[in-house]
């Protein structure tokens, strides 16, 4: 049995959301050519991480113009139940997103991920999670370790101890290099500005990508543990989107997303 | 195709300095053409050719016709031929594809003289290379155009950027890369241009004489490298870069080490400070030469000579200094300052870990010919 798609709703002109919808930021990207920074990086205002760890719950965007429509993929691509408050531009933006998000194939895959962090809901947890949604990690948020994950963090023990908590960007670098580079689930080459995430089953699965940037991305790169022979790109306002140069290498699936704007899936099948 | 892909691991590097380096994977599915591979059939050696008329130093005005001399010259001597067509043919054939990697990052002020690539265009057609299999070609569009060598070219030679739009990969082979973390960066794979892979048969590499802030010195080494991969600027941060391993590791992957079959550096006029976007034109000289060889090593040997005399005459820090009191962000401007560490030790570090040529001096023959 296919799970519905749960899409993302249009708020009326002076509708509220629920009161106790989490309000979420605007998902846009921030060049800071002048800034001085761990890495070359953009940094990326993206919401995965609080959808993710506020499951279950309500949120709200308010948004204006094209970010609407990113807003409703983000919110889609993390099964979140959200609400778009959105300017005449962005209502006309978010419902082009809901055309396309309505015709995509329901699935009943889960969310995969490489480790689990036990979140204990504080600002210092809030801000890893946030960061390593932007470095496209994939975790599980849980409340206590899932022995099923060769890494589960937690902070405040002794392999994550309080201090390095204080310095987010080199912890999330430190559980990179945990899972090691080449076991990652997934892996995206060629933008910064681009998150993925990765549901799967034993015979499928399906990559959401999402680009956060105002720009199309040309030649994304997409790397998925796993041997995938077949796969169907859809990708949002490019008609007949086709993936390129395929590769399977005994223990991993490439393939070139030639094209996308502000949202992909690719669904891959072993059949 | 089916092609099998292997992965061409770098034996244990030898270590210059107190450099770590970091560990490089390389993937490529194409294997070595032995004769021609880099530093090709002329290893250590190095025509130099000269010619005080060639260029007017005040009105900036290239004479043709001297330019065409120092060529045959340079040709000639290298291979030992008589005579030009005889020269080329000995690297060219009529089927070939080629690419003619010119460098376009520090113009208008300076890139690969028009004069110069119009001069190799008509010795390759010469040869019966046709002008539709003759590509000019730089990663930058915006930079290649600035140059205008459609003015100087025949009709159907190709004027091409590898990246264009810039930032788009879809120049670029997705089953050819060098796969290395410098400083945590997420995009770890730098990719080999699709041009090099799947269009070109060969390779003319024509890099200018500057000095560079990250690597010392950008000659054929650097031009090849990054001017042909994807995703290098990463290589460098804050004062920190890592040129020192990468350059070497790029150039010596299969297909562009085997494709390359020919430098000519154009040093009519030369950078030697602020490189290699060289925006003040008092950092900009004239040696009047121009460099030949297969050995990419060779030539960039007595590059880091020539720019580190100059330097030295006018004044300014050693290439090699490796002080970090002297990094400035704005160094470009000022030669006192630097914006990285440079690692001139790039070139050694080609020829020891790389076998890219010579790198010793006294095993550089070096024949210099005066028009």
């Amino acid at each position: 049995m296919l799970a519905a798609l749960l899409l993302p709703s249009l708020l009326a002109a002076g509708a509220e959301a629920p009161a106790d919808a989490v309000k979420l930021n605007e998902p846009r990207v921030q060049f800071r050519a002048n800034e001085a920074s761990a890495t070359r990086s953009p940094w990326i205002d993206a919401n995965g991480w609080r959808l993710l760890r506020d499951s279950g719950r309500k949120f709200v965007y308010h948004v204006k113009g094209e970010a609407a429509a990113l807003a409703a993929a983000e919110a889609f691509t993390y099964g979140a139940e959200a609400f778009i408050s959105a300017d005449a531009p962005g209502a006309d933006a978010f419902t082009r997103m809901l055309e396309f998000l309505k015709n995509l194939p329901a699935t009943d895959l889960a969310p995969a991920a490489d480790f689990g962090v036990v979140d204990d809901g504080s600002d210092a947890n809030g801000e890893l999670l946030n960061l390593l949604t932007r470095m496209n990690l994939l975790y599980r948020v849980e409340k206590n370790p899932d022995r099923s994950f060769r890494v589960n963090v937690r902070l405040g023990t002794k392999e994550y101890p309080p201090d390095e908590a204080q310095n987010p960007s080199e912890l999330a670098h430190k559980i990179r290099s945990q899972i090691g580079d080449d076991q990652r689930l997934l892996r995206l080459y060629g933008s910064e500005v681009v998150i993925g995430r990765l549901l799967a089953g034993p015979h499928r699965a399906r990559v959401f990508l999402l680009n956060y940037s105002a720009r199309p991305v040309l030649g994304l790169r997409v790397r998925v543990r796993g041997a995938y022979p077949k796969g169907e790109l859809r990708a949002f306002l490019v008609p007949d989107a086709q993936v390129a140069d395929w590769t399977q290498d005994g223990t991993a699936t490439e393939f070139t997303i030639p094209e996308f704007r502000a949202f992909a899936i690719i669904d891959l099948s072993r059949d | 195709m089916d092609r099998r892909f292997f992965l061409q691991l770098a034996a244990a590097p030898v270590l210059l300095g107190s450099e770590e380096i970091p560990s490089y994977k390389v993937v490529s599915a194409f294997k070595a053409a032995n004769a021609s591979s880099m530093p090709g059939p002329y290893r250590g050696v190095v025509t130099r050719v000269h010619s005080e008329s060639v260029i007017n130093t005040v009105t900036e005005r290239v004479d043709q016709p001297a330019v065409d001399k120092m060529l045959s010259a340079g040709i000639k001597s290298l291979t030992g031929a008589k005579a030009d067509r005889e020269a080329w043919a000995s690297f060219f054939s009529p089927g070939d594809i080629v690419g003619i990697k010119v460098n376009c990052s520090g113009a208008p002020l300076i890139c690969a003289t028009p004069e110069i690539v119009s001069g190799i265009v008509r010795n390759l057609l010469s040869v019966g290379v046709k002008p539709s299999n003759i590509y000019i070609y730089e990663r930058f569009l915006g930079q290649l155009k600035s140059v205008h060598y459609e003015r100087v070219v025949p009709e159907g030679v190709q004027i091409v950027a590898v990246e264009t739009p810039q930032g788009s990969l879809l120049g670029y082979d997705p089953k050819t890369y060098v796969d290395v973390s410098f400083f945590g960066e997420d995009d770890t794979r730098s990719n080999l241009a699709r041009l090099v892979t799947e269009r070109f048969t060969k390779i003319i590499n024509v890099p200018n004489a500057k000095e560079h802030q990250a690597s010392g010195v950008t000659g054929c080494l650097k031009n090849l490298a990054y001017g042909d991969f994807s995703n290098v600027a990463r290589s460098h941060m804050r004062e920190k870069t890592n040129t020192l391993s990468f350059i070497g590791t790029l150039a010596a992957v299969e297909p562009l080490r085997s494709k390359c079959v020919l430098n000519i550096m154009d040093g009519l006029r030369a950078v030697w400070h602020g490189g290699p976007f060289a925006e003040d034109k008092k950092y900009r000289f004239y040696p009047k030469q121009m460099m030949f060889g297969t050995d990419p090593v060779a030539i960039d040997r007595l590059l880091l000579d020539l720019i580190e005399e100059k330097r030295k005459a006018e004044g300014a820090p050693s290439l090699w200094d490796r002080s970090t009191d002297k990094i400035d962000r704005r160094a470009h401007l000022d030669f006192h300052k630097n914006t990285f560490i440079r690692e001139p030790g790039h070139i050694e570090y080609a020829a020891k870990n790389c076998g890219l040529g010579e790198y010793d001096k006294t095993r550089i023959k070096v024949t210099s010919v005066e028009l």
